[in-house]
This record gives C-alpha cells, sequence and structure tokens, in this order.
C-alpha cells in the first residue's frame, strides 16, 4: 500500500510537472518556463508525462482493490492534491534560480501568474508584497471587491 | 430495458480475449489511475491557460467548479448506494460467463462511481472551454466503455453515471454562481502571492 501511495504520488509530480511546463509555455508564462525553446519545452513536458505513465503502469500490475493494496478514491484524491502542489512548487522555484539572468520587468500589482510573462515568480512575489505591505490599508478593500 | 443492457454487456464484454493489445489497453483505460489522472492534470493546466487576466479568472473559477462537481458526484453515488445496490456483473447469475479483465470491486454496479466522476469533471471543464471538454467526454466514454468490455459494469451503470456526473456539474455551476463574487475574491487574493 505504502509503495503504491508513492508510486502514485511521483506518477503525478512528474506529470504534473511537465504538463504546467505545456500550459506555461502555451499561457506565454515564459517566467515559469525552464527552457526557452517552445519546441523544446513542449517535448519536454509531454516526455514527462508519457514517461511518468508508462513508468507507472509499467513496472507493475495496478488493478489491485484498495483493499488488497490499491488506493481508495480519498487517498486518490489527496496524493494528487500533493503531488500537483509539489510539482506547481518546485516549478515556481526552479523557474525562478533558471530565470533569475532574464530580462524582468516589475508586475503591475495584483496581476497574478500574468505578471510572470514579464518576470520570475521569485521577483514578482518580492515585488508583489513589497507593494501590499505598503498599500493595504487603502488599496486592499478596492482590490478586491474588483 | 433490462434485457437490452445484458445483451450489450455481453456483446461488448464478449469481445474481451480475442486481441491481446485491445485488452491490455482497455485494463489501462479502465484503470482506477489512467483516466483519472488524465482528467486531473487537464484541470490543472486549466488554471495556467487564457489569453488575458479576465480569460484566466473565467478558467480558474472554472477549476473550483469542475473541483466541486467531482466530489459533489461522488457524494451523490455515495448516498445512492446506500438506497440501492445492483450486483456487478461477475456476480449475477448470467446466462453467458463474463470475462473480467479489471479488479473485482464489491460496492454496486449502479451508478457507476467512476462514470460519474469522469462525467463531472468533463462538464465542469466543458463549461470553461470547450475543446477540453469535449476531449474529456471522449475519454469518459472511454473509460467507460473500457470497464463495461473489462466485465465490471453493465452499460446502464455508466449512462447513470453519466447522467449524476452531469447533474452535479450543472449543480456546482450553480452553487459557484450562488456565492458571487466570492470566487473571484478569492483568486484576487491568490493573484497577491502570484499563484493564480
Amino acid at each position: 500500500m505504502f509503495s503504491f501511495v508513492v508510486d502514485y504520488y511521483l506518477l503525478v509530480s512528474v506529470a504534473a510537472f511537465g504538463v504546467i511546463q505545456v500550459a506555461a509555455c502555451l499561457g506565454q508564462l515564459h517566467g515559469l518556463v525552464l527552457l526557452r525553446s517552445r519546441r523544446a519545452t513542449w517535448v519536454l513536458g509531454l516526455g514527462l508525462a508519457v514517461a511518468a505513465a508508462a513508468w507507472f503502469f509499467g513496472v507493475e500490475d495496478r488493478n489491485i482493490n484498495d483493499y488488497e493494496g490499491g488506493l481508495d478514491a480519498n487517498i486518490q484524491a489527496l496524493m494528487f492534491f500533493l503531488g500537483a502542489s509539489t510539482a506547481y512548487t518546485a516549478t515556481l522555484a526552479l523557474s525562478s534560480v533558471v530565470n533569475r539572468r532574464a530580462a524582468a520587468a516589475n508586475p503591475e500589482p495584483g496581476e497574478g501568474l500574468a505578471g510572470l510573462r514579464k518576470t520570475t515568480f521569485a521577483r514578482a512575489l518580492a515585488h508583489s508584497l513589497s507593494y501590499w505591505r505598503r498599500e493595504w490599508r487603502t488599496r486592499i478593500l478596492p482590490y478586491l471587491s474588483g | 430495458m433490462a434485457d437490452a443492457d445484458t445483451a450489450l454487456l455481453v456483446w461488448l464484454n464478449g469481445l474481451a480475449g480475442a486481441f491481446g493489445p485491445i485488452d491490455s489497453a482497455a485494463r489501462v483505460v479502465g484503470s482506477d489511475y489512467a483516466v483519472p489522472a488524465a482528467m486531473g492534470l487537464t484541470i490543472l493546466a486549466q488554471w495556467f491557460a487564457g489569453v488575458d487576466s479576465d480569460d484566466r479568472m473565467r478558467r480558474q473559477v472554472g477549476v473550483f467548479v469542475a473541483l466541486t462537481a467531482v466530489a459533489l458526484a461522488s457524494w451523490i453515488v455515495f448516498a445512492g448506494n446506500e438506497l440501492y445496490f445492483r450486483l456487478r456483473p461477475f456476480d449475477a447469475a448470467l446466462e453467458h460467463e463474463v470475462m473480467v479483465l479489471l479488479y473485482r470491486p464489491t460496492d454496486s454496479s449502479f451508478p457507476s462511481n467512476s462514470a460519474a466522476v469522469a462525467f463531472a469533471a468533463a462538464g465542469g471543464v466543458w463549461l470553461i472551454s470547450r475543446r477540453a471538454g469535449l476531449a474529456l467526454f471522449g475519454l469518459a466514454i472511454a473509460y467507460g466503455t473500457a470497464r463495461v468490455y473489462g466485465g465490471i459494469h453493465y452499460p446502464l451503470d455508466i449512462l447513470g453515471g453519466a447522467v449524476v456526473g452531469l447533474v452535479a456539474a450543472a449543480m456546482a455551476h450553480g452553487f459557484w454562481r450562488l456565492i458571487d463574487p466570492a470566487p473571484a475574491v478569492i483568486i484576487r487574493a491568490m493573484r497577491i502571492l502570484c499563484i493564480a
């Protein structure tokens, strides 16, 4: 059971990392993408997802009932959430390091992911937190209410 | 209706065992992991998609809708199973022997929880992206077909699950519209941390 949980967590983490690379490339979120070439990003992203699936289904039989060592729906949902969160966190951290020397412009406050078209997550977060620490008393309510 | 249901199962499951590669594909597609993971990853991709800030927010609200739909569909099936139990095809006394390609579940055959969750996810995604939604409907149909082919569901179980899933998607959509503008406030708060 434990090994199955770990295997599923690894499947989701690796596949989600690949999917995020492709989705960020499509959304032109350059600050999240690890490779400069669009084609290389697609190959990396889809390659990771396919390799993770091939490994997961190739190494052993996954047709196991949950009371015989398989995963019940709740554990599966939890592991998917943890795997996807790991992939997202790894993407934010790695892309901030890899793209640290790229040209950057400060994003608009509250731009969110769209700001990662111009800069890395680490820079965007630092800029955003610094802005909202200064301005939250007057700007936070109008901002949240749109 | 029940006769047609059984006849369709016997015909589809009767094809199992004839061609090894198709059986292997049905074991993967019909398993508990391949299609649900693919659907989860498609929902995740929607979080990053979008041509501009408004489009991305619409898709991110859609992610909340899809996740709520999946949870709701699962709960409806769970509650329904307390009221009605249908034996799995391999446990029912059919005239024809059923070839089982997947593991033998012990819960109620009707409605199919797998189909309910898959159609709920597809319905939720279809509301935000027609192309991705149609792809997921295709996956959901393949998932349901593989489980009938694999001998663990009747076609009517899949149909029942699909109806539950689509109703759950509509209810989830209604719920998030009802609490508007809460979803936008949540996403704007996440944008301060640059994660949405």
